[in-house]
């Protein structure tokens, strides 16, 4: 392709990507009686008023501290117990491999809300509705697979001679794997996680079912409530999603290498 | 020791290695889903608690059959992975064959490439709500303007063109998505093939078709199967969107089985309008797996 | 120890109840009284309860229902019957406390009313009228005399407040939507003349805009307040805005009185107002008790009235006491009460409404004859009860 095509497609496309969250990001400093007049590209006021009403008057911290609670310990949960079931599938002569590991990948497919009325009912009868353990708990249905899924791809990947000679100076398996092979899964182990806390902190359906009040909302769930009055309080709304954006963005910036092998892995396996 | 020796060993390590996660997945996943089944087998209505859990057998399914509202839910839900998945995979092609030829900043045009795929879905609908609404959106305004729609129109209002904004949103926020599944593909074709194909004097399309498609090919594969069956799992943005409105025109099969299963709270009905997207999902992938097998199958390497 | 209250509490409502919520707290030392906020729709307020009583919440301890959705939540399970705390219940308006028991047993207590009422512009109708036909004939006359342009304006809107005014004119007739017994008795005879004669007033030859069957209270209200028409059918809250004399071209020219029956027939209107009711996982049910009573007693209902212009359910308060307090006229206000209705009392109600909401509009637009659209919600309607087990025959 030709490079003066492939630039103007990129700003094209990469402007139309970027342009909705451009728009939420400036709207949500611009005052609320501005919002109704014709829309600019750079406000000519900028406001923190929206900011203020968020923590102040409606406690913002809590739906984001009850979204880093819960994604957190999902992912370290998840994370040693995928990793130990995917160093068994990928390493280990288990029989039926394929078999598993088709399950597995189903189970992280099944529609949500093909589950979550029993969970629900599990939940209710474990009084644990509106707690963290029962949003971990459901959380843990889709991640372990899913994490299982793409960690197997990638320690499949790695070259088995390194483990193999540790075994043959007397390690044992298990040594051989802790010390040879865990930092060279590192990356897809730090991808696997990224990926789980990104998934976590996202999800709408489980916490909107297994919550009931303000203080275990998570971010989408408390975010999405502000719509329940007669009267979109728009400034404030996009002041919470470019909040409950913050952390996402944190780590694509910063981690998008990592993201972008998970995917690749996950889906070349497929 | 012998391989054979080893491997016996190595089971029961392996079992304990694999126990925790299997446990997660028979608990969490499998169990719940086998009661959704029973349960769908019932007519368990909870604010109906004197009823108790009568066994009724199919008579939940059959009732859906002749339930006007499911109809429309189904054929909404198809409708809606009909229409934005194709575009999906267009869209996301194109911005993986960009994305693929710019080599500078390559690493900040990916991020800034996968930003809306990796913001909450929810965060997605409101973003699109504020773009469309009919007072404050800058896309309303704009289509005001330029004459495409009349003054004072509400997308939100209309059954049909409520659609427009819910299938903008998901564009949006998976084009990404299936670019960098289709990033992974190209990167596995050799530039010398293209190369070797324009010095035989061959357009830039009949590369595109001839070399670059037929390797590209089972990335599409891949991501039209991962969007397809997420299509028919849509919940968060039509919520969040319309709530299913106007009336229940822009609601799809999960958030009618939702609203029954959560609101009306009748257990039995929803738990069989559920496993109907269960079904949908699972006919769905049983038949992909097999037509396209063949495909993944030669193209591993 | 700490009990949550959760009810509406807008404007004057809400710094009333916050203040009775403080004072009961100030008179027992180790309670404290929180107000969980609900939203201000009361769907949206039915959903967030429905969530909350299913998933066995402990909280709210007190909640306050709609009068229509007590059986509904008594039916299944999540309020407390209130036998065991020996409640008196005398001093209660009896369509009130109809609408607090389910099955019998008293799940609730009446906190404050609603009453449809006529109100008439004394200017040109000076005696309210007594009879639907007087009512009927001094409509006509102000319309012919061109005085106003409607005679009768009320809610014919496609929803619940139409059941209201449905209820009103069966009762003027004689008709019922569920007997006593449970039964569907909406197809019969007397339920079909009320619905025709409905239809009628809102015909072409009839006293009723027809633009009515797309209003709600407040275009209603408007639309009376603008001089529309001499008689209105509307809530008490209404009354203070018609006189208000910077926003009402009626102002001081209006006047209420409990709506007509047939000749023959005693005054009708439908009731509406909320109950006070005990979450059945309440941590502390003697203790949300005390809250109950203390709420329903006759000095913080009297303090409602005065503050929050909102219906006392106590019969004995309907006196001299009340009549500084409340913005309305208090005599018409209490005949109107004495002959309440309530709407049906069934866990069902939200199904039977909608059928009945579709039927009653198919027929006032003129796309179906009132006994053909009576018998088919009819049919509906006990099919819903079959299927819930609750037809009278079945046993629940």
């Amino acid at each position: 392709m030709r490079r003066p095509v492939a630039v103007a497609g990129s700003a094209v496309l990469l402007t139309g990507l970027a342009l909705p969250l451009y728009w939420m990001l400036v709207a949500s400093f611009t005052p609320e009686a501005e919002l109704f007049e014709a829309p600019r590209l750079i406000p000519s006021t900028l406001s923190l008023a929206h900011y203020r009403a968020l923590f102040d008057a409606r406690d913002f911290w809590i739906p984001i501290r009850n979204s880093l609670v819960v994604a957190g310990a999902t992912t370290a949960v998840a994370l040693p117990v995928a990793t130990a079931c995917a160093y068994a599938i990928a390493r280990l002569p288990v029989p039926g491999r394929g078999v598993l590991l088709s399950v597995i990948l189903a189970v992280s497919m099944f529609p949500q809300i093909s589950i979550v009325g029993p969970l629900y009912l599990i939940l209710r009868a474990l009084r644990l509705l509106n707690t963290y353990p029962g949003l971990v708990l459901p959380y843990l249905t889709f991640s372990t697979p899913l994490a299982v899924w793409l960690l197997t791809a990638f320690i499949r990947r790695l070259p088995r001679d390194l483990e193999q000679a540790a075994m043959m100076d007397g390690a044992s398996r298990l040594r051989a794997a802790w010390d040879v092979l865990l930092p060279l899964a590192a990356p897809g182990i730090a991808s696997t996680a990224i990926l789980t806390f990104l998934y976590c902190w996202n999800e709408f359906l489980f916490a909107l079912s297994f919550t009931l009040g303000p203080e275990r909302y998570t971010v989408p769930v408390s975010v999405m409530l502000f719509r329940s009055r007669y009267r979109i309080p728009w400034g404030e709304v996009l002041a919470a999603t470019v909040v409950a954006s913050i952390p996402v963005v944190i780590l694509v910036l910063t981690c998008q290498r990592r993201i972008v092998a998970g995917l690749s892995a996950g889906a070349s396996k497929g | 020791m012998t391989n054979a020796a080893h491997d016996r060993r190595d089971l029961p390590l392996a079992v304990l290695l694999m126990l925790p996660a299997l446990c997660l997945v028979l608990v969490v996943g499998l169990v719940p889903m086998a009661m959704t089944v029973w349960e769908a087998l019932h007519g368990r209505d909870l604010r109906l608690p004197w009823l108790g859990r009568p066994f009724v057998g199919l008579a939940n399914f059959v009732e859906a059959a002749g339930d006007s509202r499911f109809v429309d839910a189904l054929g909404h839900t198809v409708a809606f992975a009909l229409a934005s998945v194709p575009i999906e995979i267009a869209l996301g092609a194109a911005l993986a064959l960009v994305m693929h030829a710019a080599v500078r900043a390559r690493g900040a045009i990916r991020a800034a490439a996968l930003l809306p795929w990796t913001i909450p879905t929810v965060v997605a609908a409101l973003i699109w709500r504020f773009l469309f609404d009919a007072q404050t959106g800058v896309l309303t305004r704009l289509l005001q303007s330029t004459g495409i729609t009349s003054a004072g129109f509400d997308w939100f209002v209309h059954p049909l063109a409520a659609w427009v904004p819910i299938v903008a949103a998901d564009v949006w926020k998976t084009t990404p998505f299936v670019a960098i599944l289709m990033l992974a593909g190209l990167q596995t074709i050799d530039p010398s093939l293209d190369d070797a194909a324009r010095m035989d004097g061959a357009g830039p399309l009949r590369r595109f078709f001839t070399i670059t498609l037929p390797l590209l090919w089972p990335s599409i594969v891949v991501a039209t199967a991962f969007r397809v069956l997420d299509a028919l799992r849509l919940f968060d943005l039509a919520y969040v969107m319309t709530g299913g409105g106007p009336g229940t025109s822009t609601e799809p099969l999960s958030l009618y089985a939702f609203a029954a299963l959560m609101q009306r709270l009748r257990f039995g009905y929803g738990a069989a309008l559920s496993i109907t997207v269960f079904v949908l999902t699972f006919a769905f992938a049983l038949i992909w797996i097999r037509s396209m097998g063949r495909t993944l199958a030669g193209e591993r390497s | 120890m700490a009990l949550t209250f959760s009810g509406s509490s807008l404007g004057a409502e809400g710094a009333v109840l916050r203040s009775q919520l403080d004072r009961f707290a100030a008179a027992h030392p180790d309670v404290r009284v929180e107000l969980r906020v609900t939203p201000d729709s009361a769907d949206q307020r039915h959903q967030l309860y429905v969530q909350w009583l299913n998933a066995q919440s402990a909280a709210p301890d007190v909640l306050q229902l709609d009068v229509v959705w007590t059986a509904e939540f008594a039916g299944a399970g999540w309020i407390l019957p209130l036998e065991r705390f020996a409640p008196e219940v005398g001093d209660f308006f009896p369509a009130a406390l109809e609408a607090s028991r389910w099955r019998s047993r008293l799940y609730a207590l009446p906190w404050f009313v609603d009453v449809g009422l006529l109100y008439f512009r004394n200017d040109l109708a000076p005696e309210p009228p007594r009879t639907l036909d007087e009512l009927d004939r001094a409509a006509r006359r102000s319309i012919e005399a061109g005085h106003t342009r409607s005679g009768l304006l009320w809610q014919g809107a496609r929803y619940e407040g139409l059941i209201a005014v449905f209820v009103e004119y069966l009762a003027a007739f004689g008709g019922g939507i569920l007997g006593s017994d449970g039964r569907v008795i909406v197809d019969e005879p007397e339920a079909v003349d009320a619905l025709s004669r409905m239809r009628r007033d809102v015909g072409p030859d009839g006293i009723v805009t027809r633009s009515a069957l797309n209003w709600r209270e407040e275009e209603v209200r408007l639309a009376f307040q603008n001089g529309g028409a001499v008689f209105m059918r509307n809530w008490p809250y209404a009354w203070p805005l018609l006189q208000d004399p910077a926003r009402s071209r009626v102002a001081g020219r209006v006047a209420v009185a409990p709506l007509p029956g047939r000749d023959g027939r005693p005054p009708v209107a439908a009731l509406g107002g909320a109950q006070l009711a005990i979450n059945a996982h309440s941590a502390h049910p003697q203790l949300a008790w005390m809250l109950v009573e203390f709420l329903t007693a006759p000095e913080q209902m009297l303090e409602r009235a005065r503050l929050a212009a909102q219906l006392p359910a106590r019969p004995s308060l309907y006196d001299e006491r009340l009549d500084g307090a409340l913005p309305i006229p208090v005599p018409p206000v209490r005949q109107a009460l004495e002959h309440a209705v309530p709407r049906p009392v069934t866990p069902v109600y939200s199904e039977l409404s909608e059928i009945l909401q579709v039927a009653i509009h198919r027929a006032l637009s003129g796309q179906q004859a009132p006994a053909a659209a009576l018998s088919e919600a009819a049919a509906a309607m006990r099919n819903v009860l079959a299927r819930s087990g609750l037809s009278p025959s079945g046993t629940p």
